[in-house]
């Protein structure tokens, strides 16, 4: 950008102007070359400008108006500077839209002063690109680049082949995502200067974004061409860095245009044709074999591309080979082994491939034949369990270095079962050990004997995450519907009937404890660990000991033994015998930090948030190095309610100059901020955690924002894979949990305060009803206090929230004035009365429209949708949601409730029955409610909802709710209902089962019922206080 | 009984609350706040020390060295505290964490102790593991009887073990 204000400042003064020669003429100084000193004087504004020495830039403009006072491009640029001046006081960009307030005014009014001059600036001399292009940089500064890209394409009217102007627009092009625009004028650059590799590169980048991967290619073949061979077969002699920065970017390079090949596929893979670009690629990649550093990228593309032409043979060696590398503990790559070992189909191995969390493979994706296991267990552990003598492994070892690079010798594919299995090759890899757990049938007795001697190994060991990390093993089936379905929205409403051609058997890990009580390997396990416990209090032994020899065991073994169990009692929300378990753990050694944070889990999880956080944040004091445990310690003091004291306690790891929340904002400390937004929200405060949500919103503007620098760094240092997943992270960017969290934080108030009006006006009056009363209790207290504080003492019973800068984004190192104390930043809005102040309608809107865009697969973003679509009254829209919910899970209670009230609003409504909405409204709705008449919908759910033993208490709290609202049953049907299920439900948290019990209350259940229930909650949270 | 596998580690500001732990779980006293102040900002690993098995702290020994009464300009290591968890006993863990600490005298015989003359600390009337720990291990010898050393514990006296270095 700096450069760019230089060659165009010579071209102008040196490029000379005609229209007007008269010296007297006011309006002359404006479109005329200066005089040579004024001149002079223009080229080091610019050169100041680039430099960043603003006061003498400054300086020598002011030189230059004093004779000219309406020299366009003298103006412009003095205008430039005062905006870099500004946004250096502030400390970063974004000052221009965070909303004005007292420590900003002084930097408000430069940028104002900026604006002006520059369009001042720009009405002297319309016809001059430079003005045009500092108008640009102008609306480049303050984000908004829809009009920077206006104000560029206007500079290029006037100065066509502006090389500087050009690379501007196509970095704002390529940011805002207009890849046409940015494939021209990446074309036209590529024509002034097509003896730039860069430029080349970027062009094919354009073409392969834009969705055009065969021109990408063949302009890529164009330009390595033109590159003498000599450069890319030169691996000899490796003398400087420069070496090898040219053979590694050779390397990407190759591998680059690899990866457009394969992208040259249609989108009907299971069609041969649609292959073709995969299997170019394939080819491909043996040609580049030679001038390919990354092998491991090498090898992972080929077997992907093997895997999805069907040559499972050759994948098979592939992955082999990928192992020997030393890619045996990456579980994606086992999965693509297993998927060519079981010949999968296209749709499978690419589900595998894309699944690349943790330790999932084929085997824990869907249920295997006994055939299959068979075969896998084959390839991974031998027939029979002969060990491999270390001479053979040896020589294989040999023969497979001295088999030509490419081509794997063929001896593998065999010797691998010959010798036992990958076990016996990669005696070390313990992914492989893990990967037999999921190989062998849970029911098997080879099972029990594997997990046996998994858990006694890490027991020993003393691995803390040993539960977790068996709970993955925890599968049940489930039925999906297959990715290749339409994926269709509700608005050409299909209805959707799970027919069996149209789902799949897929593992899912169960979760609930009501799934993981069922489970066979928890089962297992339970039965296990208890006998571990047995054996090891009764002689220190296990009952068949694996470690023979090696004893007595030490003291810790026990210990995680308990610890284990402990872990399995809070999957299964046994929260009791956890604590009893845990205790002892703690009375053993209690200086061991682990012990403290599993405390505070069961704890919490059995309803006792208070003490939870007292005792996690005594394990925390154990150890004041220990940023986890402290973090932890945050965590739940936040959910505890406690703010100020978590406040103290991150604030031990965040750096002290600043204030601690302006700290945690700099770093973009995500969950904090999350887990305080929720805190504040549940104690009403409403516009303090708009604002802190709100700063999770900003930091994913910024990260966006940050792409920036990559646009033009990646493509210089030829990391073009690389930039490819970034571009596509980027454009992900809205659909990550932590956003869509931060999202529904900002929607859910929103649309509370429309709903409650009097809040927003009123001083904060919380809605008490939907509060159970010792909720009540504590917020009329809190409020109350408040009200004392303010009155007393303007604020002051708030100190730890008072000094968060959201707004305020200190990037002082960018501005090479880090040295000058920095004006202190106060916090104009800490109360977030800005944000309350805004459009709830609209800005509910605008957030549930980004999430329903970039997260549509989250059933809650459509729950917002249709909640914000519903208060405005549009039906369709509103409607369209449903059908979207339907489609995600037609089980969800939240769907159920949202019919219920659709069909409602819909009865109550004039219905005038011409306009084409109520039209499409009154055919389809009938679709999600069974073609029933509300009453007997709701009907039809309780009976389901009844005669399901299990089904989740969320689903049975909104079906209750419907069937008195629709006066389809009685408040003692809805009481027996909740009863009967004893609460062995899904879904059970102590939160849903506080609604359940308001519910009964609201629908005026009787007492001896109330008490039952809580008697009920009380059973399965036994440390819930107040209920 | 095998013996355990134990490393040392300081004790500092930052996890003086496990030595605290330790103690509680370990002593029937309970030692006052400016004890574990003191603990907190003392510099000498050599003296007071954690153990550690399997990653965590399960004893510790606190030692300093102090003038002796008696004999003005002549020094002698006093031990404070020395416990191990319940749990981890009879692992040889506290007869490291001693012997630690004499190894250390003995390298600074002539160095920095070489006024330092003996060792010795004080041990309830009725703690007879304590004096055979010592007294076998270590050759303490018990010395004279302190009355009502101790206000909150029954028996409140004890004995001096001590041990002569030089």
């Amino acid at each position: 950008m700096i450069s760019g204000a230089s060659t165009s400042a010579s071209a102008s003064s040196g490029g000379g102007r005609s229209d007007d020669h008269s010296n007297g003429n006011p309006q002359a100084g404006q479109n005329r070359p200066l005089p040579k000193k004024e001149s002079d004087l223009f080229k080091n504004v610019v050169k100041f400008y680039e430099s960043k020495q603003y006061k003498k830039g400054l300086k020598n403009a002011d030189a230059i108006l004093k004779r000219f006072p309406n020299h366009g491009e003298t103006l412009c640029m003095k205008g430039l500077i005062v905006n870099a001046m500004a946004s250096a006081l502030w400390g970063g960009e974004g000052a221009g839209n965070g909303g004005s307030g007292g420590g900003k005014e002084p930097v408000v009014d430069k940028k104002k002063e900026a604006v002006e001059l520059v369009k001042r600036g720009l009405m002297m001399d319309m016809r001059s690109h430079v003005c045009w292009h500092v108008y640009g940089l102008l609306h480049r500064s303050s984000h908004n680049y829809a009009e920077a890209i206006k104000a560029y394409k206007q500079a290029l009217r006037i100065d066509h082949d502006n090389l500087q102007i050009l690379r501007d627009m196509g970095l704002l092009q390529i940011q805002m995502r207009d890849v046409a625009g940015f494939r021209e004028t990446r074309l036209r650059i590529l024509t002034l200067r097509p003896n730039s590799k860069v430029h080349w590169l970027t062009y094919a980048i354009a073409l392969h974004i834009g969705g055009d991967p065969s021109s990408a290619a063949s302009v890529l073949d164009s330009y390595m061409d033109t590159v003498s061979d000599d450069n890319i077969n030169c691996d000899h002699n490796l003398n400087s860095i420069a070496d090898f920065q040219r053979i590694f970017e050779s390397s990407e390079l190759a591998l680059y245009k690899n990866m457009i090949l394969s992208d040259m596929t249609t989108s009907n893979d299971n069609d041969k044709d649609g292959l073709k670009g995969i299997e170019k690629a394939l080819n491909h990649l043996d040609a580049i074999h030679d001038i390919v550093v990354d092998k491991t990228g090498w090898l992972s593309a080929r077997l992907s591309y093997q895997l999805h032409l069907g040559l499972f043979d050759s994948a098979e060696k592939t992955a082999i080979e990928l192992f020997r590398r030393g890619s045996t503990e990456d579980h994606r790559i086992h999965g693509a082994y297993m998927c060519a070992l079981l010949k999968c189909d296209g749709n499978t191995c690419r589900e595998v491939l894309e699944r690349s969390a943790g330790t999932c493979t084929l085997a824990t994706l869907r249920p295997l034949s006994d055939e299959e296991r068979a075969i896998l267990i084959n390839a991974y552990f031998g027939a029979s369990t002969i060990s491999a003598s270390t001479s053979k492994t040896e020589d294989n070892e040999d023969s497979h270095i001295t088999c030509n690079n490419n081509g794997i010798s063929d001896s593998w594919g065999k010797s691998v079962t010959m010798l036992g299995g990958l076990a016996s090759l990669f005696p070390m890899s313990v992914s492989i050990k893990r990967i037999r757990l999921t190989l062998l049938p849970p029911s098997s007795r080879e099972f029990k004997l594997a997990i046996d001697t998994y858990c006694q190994q890490q027991i020993i060991k003393g691995v803390p995450s040993l539960g977790s990390d068996l709970s993955s093993l925890y599968l049940m089936e489930i039925r999906l519907k297959k990715p290749q379905c339409p994926s269709t929205s509700g608005s050409n409403n299909q209805e959707y009937i799970a027919s069996e051609e149209l789902t799949m058997t897929r593992y899912a890990v169960a979760k609930d404890p009501v799934d993981v009580k069922r489970n066979e390997v928890y089962r297992l396990l339970v039965h296990l660990v208890d006998s571990y416990i047995e054996s090891l209090s009764c002689n220190n032994t296990f009952p068949d000991d694996v470690t023979a020899g090696e004893l007595p065991h030490a003291p810790s073994t026990l210990l995680w033994a308990w610890y284990l169990r402990a872990s399995l009692h809070e999957q299964a929300g046994e929260y009791s015998q956890g604590i009893s378990l845990i205790n002892k753990c703690i009375d053993h050694t209690p200086t061991a930090v682990d012990f403290y944070e599993l405390k505070g889990r069961l704890l919490e999880s059995g309803g006792d948030i208070q003490q939870a956080a007292d005792v996690v944040d005594a394990g925390r004091d154990l150890d004041h190095q220990d940023r986890y445990i402290n973090n932890q310690a945050t965590k739940t003091l936040l959910r505890a309610g406690r703010i100020e004291e978590a406040s103290r306690r991150i604030s031990l790891f965040t750096r002290h100059e600043a204030p601690v929340e302006q700290n945690l904002y700099d770093m973009q400390c995500t969950w904090y901020e999350l887990e305080l937004a929720d805190c504040l929200k549940m104690k009403g405060e409403l516009g303090r955690s708009l604002r802190k949500y709100m700063a999770v919103i900003k930091h994913y503007e910024d990260f966006h924002e940050d792409q920036f620098d990559f646009h033009n760094y990646c493509i210089r240092k030829v990391t073009l894979r690389s930039y490819c997943k970034l571009l596509k992270f980027e454009d992900e960017l809205w659909g990550l949990p932590h956003y869509c969290r931060a999202a529904e934080g900002v929607i859910s108030i929103h649309l509370h305060l429309i709903d409650n009006i009097s809040m927003s006006q009123t001083d904060e009056e919380l809605d008490y009803s939907e509060m159970t009363p010792a909720q009540r209790k504590k917020a009329k207290n809190m409020a109350r206090k408040k009200k004392n504080a303010m009155t007393s003492g303007g604020g002051g019973g708030d100190s730890s929230g008072g000094k968060d800068g959201v707004s305020s984004k200190n990037n002082s190192e960018s501005n090479g004035n880090k040295k000058k104390s920095k004006p202190h930043i106060i916090d104009e809005d800490p109360e977030g009365k800005d944000l309350l102040a805004l459009d709830h309608l609209q800005e509910a809107m605008k957030f549930a429209a980004i999430l329903v865009r970039h997260a549509p697969k989250r059933i809650s973003s459509w729950a917002l949708q249709y909640d914000v679509s519903i208060r405005r009254c549009k039906m369709l829209l509103a409607m369209q949601a449903l059908f979207k919910m339907k489609y995600i899970d037609s089980d969800d209670h939240r769907l159920f409730s949202r019919i219920v009230d659709f069909s409602k609003k819909m009865s109550s409504r004039i219905n005038l029955g011409h306009d084409a909405p109520e039209q499409v409204i009154s055919s389809e709705f009938p679709k999600l409610v069974n073609f029933l008449s509300l009453p007997d919908f709701v009907r039809m759910v309780v009976d389901r909802v009844k005669a399901d033993s299990s089904s989740n208490l969320s689903k049975v709290i909104a079906v209750l709710r419907a069937m008195i609202s629709t006066k389809v049953g009685s408040t003692a049907e809805a009481s027996t209902l909740l009863l009967e299920s004893q609460l062995n439900l899904r879904g059970l948290t102590l939160d849903t089962c506080r609604e359940a019990l308001a519910l009964m209350k609201s629908i005026g259940s009787d007492k001896q019922n109330k008490d039952k229930m809580i008697e009920l909650i009380i059973s399965k949270f036994p440390f819930a206080k107040d209920l | 009984m095998r013996d355990l596998y134990v490393d040392f580690g300081m004790i500092n500001a930052d996890n003086v609350e496990q030595l605290r732990k330790i103690n509680q779980s370990c002593f029937p006293l309970t030692y006052a706040d400016s004890f574990y102040g003191d603990m907190a900002k003392n510099k000498d690993e050599k003296l007071c020390k954690f153990a550690y098995c399997n990653g965590f702290a399960v004893g510790a020994i606190c030692a300093r060295v102090e003038p002796m009464p008696d004999r003005p300009g002549r020094n002698r290591i006093y031990i404070m505290t020395l416990g191990v968890l319940a749990a981890y006993r009879d692992r040889g863990i506290g007869s490291k964490l001693v012997t630690s600490v004499l190894d250390h005298f003995e390298s600074e015989k002539d160095g920095k102790m070489s006024n330092v003359d003996e060792i010795m600390l004080h041990v309830q009337t009725s703690n007879t593991d304590a004096m055979k720990f010592y007294g076998e291990k270590f050759g303490f010898e018990r010395g004279e009887l302190v009355e009502n050393y101790y206000k909150r514990i029954d028996p409140p006296h004890c004995y001096i073990l001590r041990k002569k270095l030089r």
